[in-house]
């Protein structure tokens, strides 16, 4: 059976497919390229799969942001959490885990007890902790996230809460000769606080962390201050639409 | 008959046997529209505000209504009431004190339940004949359980209301014998219900009642309720007295003995899952480590404090748990 799982995020559409019980492809693009080219509106959103390198499939299941908002023809809506949880399961093979999904504009902490979520907490009103704080400010800094993900000793202090603010302040430093290394430290650092509050009433051994800025070495590294084993996926961007694939392919 | 207030299940057989008027305080508290009120008392008058509100509850009501007897259990209950109690005989309340002892021996709670007779100054042979009329309203509360989970008649709330009412029998046992009687011939009448989810509730019972009707919004129900049940003594047949009655009881003692009745429910009703409810700043927020330790089902704790309605994010963890467990469910895979 072709399980096809769509992941509508706040910055990107992933797309993942099963075929058997394994993932066959995978591929992302902008939110905003995949609602321009790839889907038509009558009075229900259609997404034609050709545009998006599929031919065909005999299941469909979409998550994400624009899951409430849009009833994709064809495909069965999931909740993100259910997503993002299966995904991981599917992924680590735990049943017991602490998951950290660090999105576009979206942070979820949810853990996971035999196999079920029991606790969530998501952010609400601010997305300052998020992969857009990083991409704002390594284009302050003109490196790539990459480059700057790699940066964690000697952090400079940031102490703006406000992502905007923090840009601000990060030119002060500029200003002030502080080297670039230090800067880029200083930047994932505060992230990596930003999120500490959220982490605190979800103790536990295992850490799994998803989305986008979970292949930010940096803060792996102070991620592992916290948890005995910060578990990597082998596809943290795709875990949304992996997640919806093993939906589709055990529940559907 | 001159009232008494309890904190928590007594042998309410020894209250009527003395011509008592037991009245269970929670409830009063719980099903009040100023139930806040009785909350705010407590804590003008110091109680903290990290403090359980079903304590603070309990002191406003004495307060406000004038109870001016009553007794608290001191041992298997809630570690509050001993200095609830030292607090209330400030206000010239007279206070009686009650354990579950600890032990959990059968001599041990004999040794109690005769001081409580002794206090009350009733005969073991009159508390019998007490226990034996009011075993008669306790079958047919059992036969509502049954309406609950085997007929899917009767509602998850109905479910936990009426057993819980059994720690007082709502002030008049005749009267309250008879109220069940309607709720069963009503019950039968009605078309039977059943919900993808069945659901356990475990727990003390909830400040928020409105969790009953919120499940059966995602195709849940809840077809055992734990402590309610056994504040309704379900095995008083197995019981040749009353010793043996209040020692077959789960709730004040270890959950090891707890366990083995939760394990042969969970089977006996086929749950595919546990909702545990615990109140803030309470210890038996701690028993959900050793619980979910000890048993093989999906367990989402969540916790009240000061507001009977469920907050929206509990709401939510409760939503994402729900459609989990449908994923799981015999009848969905």
């Amino acid at each position: 059976m072709r399980v096809l799982g769509i992941d509508l995020g706040s910055r990107e559409v992933k797309i993942a497919m099963f075929d058997g019980d394994g993932l066959v492809f995978k591929d992302k693009m902008s939110t905003m390229s995949f609602y321009k080219e790839c889907c038509s509106f009558d009075g229900i959103l259609k997404v034609d799969v050709s545009k998006i390198g599929i031919d065909g499939f005999d299941v469909g299941i979409s998550t994400g942001y624009g899951r409430n908002n849009t009833d994709l023809s064809r495909f069965k809506a999931i909740n993100e959490i259910k997503a993002h949880v299966y995904g991981a399961r599917f992924q680590t093979g735990l049943d017991d885990f602490i998951l950290l999904d660090i999105g576009g504009q979206d942070i979820k902490v949810v853990k996971v007890e035999k196999g079920i979520m029991t606790d969530l907490e998501l952010n609400e009103k601010c997305a300052a902790s998020c992969g857009r704080y990083l991409e704002n400010m390594a284009s302050v800094l003109e490196v790539s996230l990459d480059e700057m993900s790699g940066f964690y000793e000697n952090p400079v202090t940031l102490n703006s809460t406000c992502a905007v603010f923090s840009e601000s302040e990060l030119i002060g430093k500029i200003a002030e000769g502080v080297s670039l290394e230090a800067m880029c430290a200083g930047i994932n650092f505060s992230l990596y606080q930003r999120l500490r509050p959220m982490l605190t009433k979800f103790k536990g051994k295992k850490l799994v962390v998803s989305g986008g800025v979970a292949n930010n070495k940096a803060i792996h590294k102070f991620l592992k201050r916290d948890y005995e084993e910060v578990v990597t996926l082998a596809e943290p961007q795709w875990n949304g639409a992996i997640g919806c694939c093993y939906y589709g392919l055990k529940f559907f | 008959m001159k009232k008494i207030g309890i904190t928590t299940t007594v042998p309410v057989e020894v209250l009527i046997a003395a011509g008592y008027e037991p009245v269970d305080l929670n409830n009063i508290f719980v099903t009040s529209t100023e139930y806040e009120n009785y909350i705010d008392i407590a804590e003008r008058d110091g109680f903290p505000k990290s403090s359980c509100a079903w304590i603070k509850g309990i002191y406003g009501v004495c307060i406000q209504e004038g109870i001016d007897e009553i007794i608290g259990v001191v041992e298997g209950d809630c570690s509050n009431t001993k200095s609830l109690l030292e607090v209330l005989s400030l206000h010239n309340i007279k206070i009686h004190s009650f354990s579950f002892p600890h032990s959990h021996r059968l001599e041990d709670v004999k040794k109690e339940i005769q001081k409580f007779m002794n206090i009350f100054n009733v005969s073991e042979k009159v508390v019998e004949e007490v226990r034996i009329q009011l075993n008669t309203i306790r079958e047919k509360v059992k036969e509502i359980d049954e309406l609950t989970y085997i007929d899917g008649k009767i509602t998850g709330f109905e479910n936990h209301l009426y057993q819980v009412s059994l720690s007082d029998f709502n002030g008049s046992p005749e009267a309250f014998s008879n109220e069940l009687d309607n709720v069963i011939a009503s019950g039968k009448n009605r078309e039977s219900v059943n919900k993808a989810i069945r659901l356990g509730y475990i727990g003390v019972p909830p400040m928020t009642g409105d969790i009953y009707d919120y499940v059966e919004n995602h195709n849940a129900h809840f077809v055992y309720n734990e402590v309610q049940r056994e504040f309704a003594f379900p095995r008083y047949k197995k019981a040749a007295n009353i010793y043996e009655q209040y020692y077959d009881y789960t709730y004040p003692y270890d959950n090891e003995y707890r366990l083995k009745e939760l394990k042969k429910q969970i089977e006996d009703r086929q749950l595919d899952a546990l909702v545990h409810y615990t109140q803030a700043f309470c210890h038996r927020a701690i028993e959900d480590i050793y619980l979910k330790s000890q048993l093989d089902i999906p367990i989402l704790h969540i916790e009240g404090d000061k507001i009977n309605r469920l907050d929206a994010r509990t709401k939510l963890r409760i939503e994402a748990f729900l459609d989990m467990v449908y994923d799981r469910c015999p009848s969905n895979i």
